[in-house]
């Protein structure tokens, strides 16, 4: 029986990134120990190769493999974000991992893997393919944040973030079976034109049961309340650098797959699914501002912050629609460079060589290195939405959205919180210009670093003066979402 | 007929009452043991469904490997099991409550079972005939051709999981002497061999 | 190209200078801004020759700025010849001021970071008055406040300069208040921000109304009133202008380049920018006038007893950007500009002469501590002498005078033109005003310059002129405020008025003020001159001929020496109406309601509270992974209930 072969061009970039970490895997393996280096350019390089090919590969709408992938202008969008939040991790981390001496070839390739997860999740357009890219990208953090593997804190991250995640996956598959029970598909289209005008309240309630499953289990990989218990213990446990890619890519990837599966197959059921996107909206807003408060340790309050900022993107989606789903595009793309920039803050945080992580260990800091404490103080402004930085406009959006679909409550609650939470990013800055320096960092910065603060720092800054660029492009990749 | 519906309710019984054990069982020995069984009596339930093919792998890969390392490792490994359990029997109140409701909560959904009305349709043909082709012969046209998309990343999962496994306990031990054959054959003649002038009578 | 590198060369300047201060240092820095903004100037000649000259006007989009739903808004440079005009205008200036501030700054510690200041401000006020949509016009609006307040409190280990600052800051915020209202007024009216789209879709909206406050009012009228409101904080009219003279805190070139030359005026600038809408709303135009004419006079008449000899400047300045209202009031916005123009040149030239004086004093600003001087700084006395008398507008009428006549004479001119009750009353009080202008002005340099040196011999001693570095941009600004009145005057005023505007400027026809000037009777033309002299002679009277005059009068006439000396009581009623309420207010919550209420259930009650709801949280998590996994389960066993409730019931 002769097979027609499927149409690689809308894939080009995943294979290429596939084919690219399997011959680094060979490089590494032969050159040993001291390739880590050029490998990890070279991860970069591929990433940047990748992040050219995906725009050009996609004119518009394509599906192939038999239907199981599709790539469009919001397939793209969100892969630039993940591929550009993957190559600054990997380059945050060389200088850490060569001075924390855990600086192994793996490392670079384990983030080839999991971005290649996180761009099969981004196309996936069914079931199991939306399962096989979680579990690709899921098992390669799982490593990576075990992989500080002499420490207990990193072991023990790891497996926690193993067990936990494969219990959401459990849900998650037991989700997707129900709905494959109660319609016979799991192809996203299909599905779509199953539900195209029916009456939310005539589909079965297996269904409807199974959707609840699988969000769950996707509220899982964006560590939504009450499924976020992982994602203090593993920000802290991870190496800094891991988590910082933590912070970034997977939450866009996660975030994507959101949009994708509640919009896409389930979008209209919005009624269904809106109640409890509205929940975990409100919940991870609320748990996020408080429990914040009381952190002593910078990565754990950067966890609650993540919690925080889900929460917010959550808005976006609860709101649904172009402009809601435009709300959260924006917010992804701003959060990623806050959040980069504020890991790399982290980064620097090194007193005579050793790693510190105490939120009170930045005491002073306006007075012993002024720049990183400036560019801190843009990244804490911003996230607690103050104007007319960027971290604000994201904020707007998703409002905005949210009052125009008449979720007043859910823009109320919003508001509120982030008042709640503007305590701590602000006492962070009332550390760091009104205390008394403790025991200086250590300089100087790596250059790396200090380009890629720099950069965020002036994007978070002066996203007002020139915010067409990303606000396009976020509208363009919404509009493809509703298109199609 | 009847036949089969014995047959079905035996395997789908011992499967059930199996898993039970498998929690519930003192010893972890045992518990693997009762996984096995529970295994086998699925891999049962696959030949009446007409699956023979995964039927034949599940015994091989999970009762032959899987289930037989899990076996070696519970067995090898020095766990204290009761002091694990200890949190068991605290817990026990809630938490079967919880699964008792989840439980209901499923039946509930299932007893109401509507298939989409054109569910039907969508479903592919669930199999072959057996006398058009074997099972085997069909899973392999479509696995490498329709599927070849999903079985390309699942095998991208493993290749992981074996790096990670790698990455996570292989260590460069100190002081063991291995033969590296590369370094040999790059070996040169200057590095390797020393001349030295012997005086004569002087020892060396 | 060259459009855009005027605006942006001061931003690179800027950026250069603050941020590589460490590596470049203090010459570095000098070089740098001085250099971006003299390019700046320099090619604003030619600008001025392409859009003014040449009536090439143009607009040239950068880049969307926003885009979202109704709000669009471009970043877009609008050059017509009203916004040539302005750039020549703020570029030139600033540019002899940095220079000027390098003799006068040296020794700073705070060098690379003043002249980074600098740069932005000159480069927000670029963009202000290229601004082509109200959007972006409010960006630049508050980057000079926020650089003013910068540039103010730039000592900021002075208690003083702090003060000032946020004074400043605080009474502009009243101001902008108004004028964001304004904005959104504009969107609500006109669904649109862009210059063009709004000007064009004026005259229909013209007896629209508005629901404000409960009243039903001219939309129109409402709109330019609150923007006005902006324009008379930034313009220090009376009622906001009381910051003005505490900003003279801030380093003299700040002084000269922002609270003479440039910022102050941008409240002028957006008044006659806004033309198109002003000229529809008479009741708006003759509060304007009413503002500038009272203005005018009261802070003249504030400046005749001060003794800070920056101050008195400061008030000179309040005065004539009155002049320039009421010029706008009554339909006189060439008038205004060229007021505007003139204005920039003498006054930064005062700034500065008196910045030399001070200089050579060592810091020393107050007048009785003064005097005698003309010998030892011989070109400051002359450029102060010029700067006096084209401030107080003197000329051969008929004939030629300093810059300062000519466009002090066309405002006096159409205001008597207007021959309406406004205009009336603007003109006489500008006729008063031009007395106690030259006044205040030859006091100031008698006081300063002749008389037997009140200051310490050791201080006297030390007394040298300033170096080039200073003197030069002086004569170049001194040469402007000599001849700028009578080069422009045919442009701007004259004959060839309507063809050099064009289309910047809209006055509607039975708007005549303007026309009716040329017509003035002799008397009308004279006066100015006559009133300026005699200012002159009154002056020498007092402090020249006879010295011991001013005491007596003021013994004689304290109540009115007092009221004057004390600004009209400006501070201490805004102290008594605001400052000591709010105070009190403060106060009164402090103790009875926070102490009580609020610790209980407020702010306090909340954090509290919110601590409280922290530390729970923070107990949840245990790190049992059992339990993690548990919270996970019931989470998901909670929405399924929810669901199967919900479909229940």
């Amino acid at each position: 029986m002769p097979v027609a072969v499927p149409e690689l061009m809308p894939a080009l970039p995943e294979i290429f990134l596939a084919s690219a970490a399997m011959a680094l895997i060979m490089f590494g393996a032969f050159r040993g120990e001291d390739s880590t280096r050029t490998v990890s350019w070279l991860a970069v390089l591929a990433l940047v190769v990748a992040a050219i090919a995906v725009p050009v590969v996609t004119q518009s709408r394509v599906t192939t493999f038999a239907g199981l992938f599709v790539t469009d202008a919001f397939a793209v969008f969100m892969k630039e974000l993940i591929l550009l939040g993957s190559a600054l991790a990997i380059i945050m981390s060389m200088g850490f991992n060569e001075r924390e001496k855990i600086a192994r070839f793996e490392y670079p390739i384990l983030f080839l893997f999991a971005t290649l997860g996180m761009m099969l999740m981004v196309s996936a357009n069914d079931l199991i393919a939306l399962y096989l890219g979680i579990e690709l990208q899921s098992l390669s953090l799982y490593v990576l944040a075990a992989f500080r593997r002499d420490t207990v804190r990193s072991s023990e991250a790891g497996l926690k973030y193993f067990v936990l995640g494969a219990l959401s996956s459990g849900m998650l598959l037991y989700g997707c079976s129900m709905i494959y029970g109660f319609t016979g598909t799991t192809r996203f289209d299909v599905l779509a034109a199953m539900f195209a005008g029916v009456d939310g309240a005539e589909v079965s309630v297996g269904l409807i049961i199974g959707l609840v499953f699988l969000v769950a289990g996707l509220a899982f990989k964006v560590a939504a309340v009450p499924f976020h218990m992982w994602i203090p213990d593993v920000y802290e446990g991870a190496p800094t650098p891991v988590t910082a890619f933590f912070a970034a890519a997977p939450k866009i990837a996660a975030m994507a797959l959101f949009i994708r599966v509640l919009i896409g197959p389930f979008g209209d059921l919005a009624d269904q699914w809106r109640q409890i996107i509205i929940f975990i909206s409100i919940a991870s807003m609320i748990l996020g501002a408080l429990a914040a408060i009381n952190q002593t340790n910078i990565k754990r309050l950067m966890a609650y912050s993540a919690i925080g900022h889900v929460g917010y993107a959550l808005v976006g989606l609860a709101a649904g629609g172009e402009i809601g789903v435009r709300g959260v595009l924006i917010y992804m793309a701003i959060y990623l460079a806050m959040v980069l920039g504020t890991f790399c803050c982290i980064l620097c945080m090194r007193v005579h060589g050793r790693m510190v992580e105490g939120i009170d260990d930045l005491a002073g800091l306006s007075k012993t290195h002024p720049m990183v404490a400036l560019a801190l103080a843009i990244f804490m402004f911003s996230m607690s939405g103050i104007p007319p930085l960027a971290g604000f406009f994201a904020k707007i959006y998703v409002f905005f959205a949210a009052i125009q679909a008449g979720l007043y409550t859910l823009a109320v609650i919003g508001v509120l919180s982030s008042v709640v939470a503007a305590f701590y990013y602000l006492r962070i800055v009332k550390l760091m210009y009104f205390d008394e320096p403790v025991e200086a960092f250590d300089r100087p910065i790596e250059r790396g670093m200090g380009v890629i603060l720099a950069g965020t720092g002036v994007f978070t800054l002066f996203f007002f003066a020139y915010p067409g660029p990303v606000l396009n492009s976020a509208a363009a990749a919404a509009a493809a979402l509703f298109a199609g | 007929m009847i036949v089969q519906a014995l047959t079905f309710y035996l395997f789908a019984g011992i499967t059930v009452a199996a898993g039970v054990m498998v929690v519930s069982a003192r010893n972890p020995v045992h518990s693997v043991l009762f996984l096995i069984l529970a295994f086998l009596n699925s891999a049962g339930l696959f030949v009446l469904m007409g699956a023979e093919f995964l039927a034949m792998v599940l015994v091989v890969v999970y009762v032959g490997a899987v289930a037989v390392l899990f076996l070696f490792v519970v067995m090898m490994l020095d766990i204290n099991f009761v002091e694990l359990r200890q949190g068991f029997l605290q817990y026990l109140p809630i938490g079967g409550l919880i699964g008792l409701i989840l439980l209901v909560e499923l039946v509930l959904v299932i007893g109401a079972w509507v298939v989409a009305p054109d569910a039907a349709a969508t479903i592919a043909e669930p199999m072959p005939a057996p006398e058009r082709m074997t099972n085997t012969h069909a899973l392999g046209l479509i696995l490498y051709t329709r599927y070849v998309y999903l079985f390309q990343i699942a095998g991208l999962i493993l290749l992981v999981a074996m790096v990670g496994a790698i990455v996570l306990t292989l260590r460069g031990r100190e002081g063991v002497r291995k033969q590296r054959i590369a370094a040999q054959v790059r070996g040169r003649r200057e590095e390797r061999v020393e001349l030295k002038k012997v005086p004569t009578r002087g020892g060396i | 190209m060259i459009y855009v590198a005027v605006v942006l060369l001061p931003l690179a300047g800027a950026a250069i200078a603050g941020l590589s201060g460490p590596w470049i240092r203090d010459r570095g820095a000098q070089v740098v801004s001085c250099g971006s903004v003299s390019l700046s100037a320099l090619l604003s000649i030619f600008i001025f020759y392409d859009v003014a000259i040449g009536g090439n006007a143009r607009v040239i989009e950068l880049f969307t700025w926003f885009d979202s739903g109704d709000l669009k808004a471009s970043w877009a440079l609008k050059f017509d010849t009203l916004s040539a005009v302005m750039v020549l205008t703020v570029s030139m200036v600033s540019a002899w001021i940095h220079i000027y501030a390098i003799g006068y700054m040296a020794g700073d510690p705070g060098i690379p970071r003043f002249f980074a200041y600098l740069n932005l401000f000159t480069f927000f006020m670029l963009i202000l008055v290229t601004a082509e949509n109200f959007l972006q016009l409010f960006f630049g609006w508050e980057g000079v406040g926020l650089l003013s307040y910068l540039l103010i409190g730039f000592w900021y280990d002075r208690p003083a300069a702090n003060a000032a600052s946020i004074k400043a800051f605080i009474v502009n915020r009243v101001g902008d208040f108004g004028f964001t209202l304004g904005i959104l007024g504009v969107f609500v009216l006109f669904g649109s921000l862009s210059f063009d789209l709004v000007f064009a879709a004026v005259p229909d909206k013209v007896g629209t109304t508005l629901n404000f406050l409960g009243m039903e009012i001219d939309a129109l009228t409402l709109v330019c009133l609150l923007l006005f409101m902006g324009a008379m904080g930034k313009s220090a009219q009376i009622l906001l202008h009381t910051w003005l003279p505490d900003a003279m805190e801030g380093p003299t070139p700040v002084s000269a380049l922002i609270h003479a030359a440039t910022m102050v005026t941008a409240g002028v600038f957006l008044v006659v920018r806004l033309s198109p809408m002003f000229e529809y709303a008479p009741i708006a135009l003759a509060v304007v006038a009413v503002i500038g004419a009272t203005t005018a006079l009261v802070t003249a008449t504030i400046g005749l007893v001060q003794n800070d000899i920056k101050r008195v400047i400061a008030y000179s300045t309040c005065s004539q950007l009155g002049y320039m209202f009421f010029a706008v009031g009554v339909s006189a916005y060439p008038a205004a500009i060229f007021h505007l123009v003139t204005h920039a040149y003498f006054k930064a030239l005062l700034f500065l002469g008196s910045g030399s004086v001070i200089h050579a004093l060592a810091g020393e600003q107050d007048m009785r501590k003064m005097g005698g001087m003309w010998r030892k700084l011989p070109v400051t006395y002359a450029v102060m002498w010029i700067g006096g008398l084209a401030l107080a507008g003197v000329g051969i009428p008929f004939f030629i005078g300093f810059a300062g006549y000519y466009s002090k004479d066309i405002i006096l001119g159409a205001a008597w033109g207007a021959h309406s009750w406004v205009g009336t009353y603007a003109f006489w009080l500008g006729i008063a005003t031009a007395v106690l202008t030259a006044f205040y002005s030859w006091r100031l340099l008698f006081l300063t310059f002749h008389g037997s040196p009140r200051a310490d011999a050791r201080v006297m001693a030390q007394v040298r002129e300033a170096p080039k570095v200073m003197t030069i941009p002086l004569g170049f600004l001194a040469l402007g405020a000599v001849v700028s009145g009578g080069i422009a005057y045919s442009a701007f005023v004259g004959e060839g008025m309507a063809a050099f505007w064009g289309d910047s400027i809209l006055i509607l026809d039975s708007n005549t003020a303007l026309l009716e000037a040329h017509q003035a009777p002799p008397w009308v033309v004279v006066l100015p001159t006559v009133m300026a002299v005699a200012g002159i002679a009154i002056a020498w009277l007092m402090y020249i001929r006879r010295p011991e005059l001013p005491r007596r009068l003021a013994g004689r006439f304290r109540a009115v020496y007092l009221l004057l000396y004390r600004k009209w009581y400006f501070d201490e009623i805004y102290d008594r109406l605001f400052v000591f309420p709010a105070n009190d207010l403060g106060r009164g919550f402090w103790h009875s309601g926070d102490g009580a209420v609020i610790d209980g259930v407020g702010p306090d009650g909340i954090a509290r509270a919110a601590l409280n709801l922290a530390r729970r949280a923070g107990r949840l998590q245990t790190g049992y992974v059992y339990h993690y996994a548990f919270a996970m389960l019931i989470g998901v066993v909670a929405f399924v209930t929810w669901y199967l409730y919900a479909r229940a019931g």
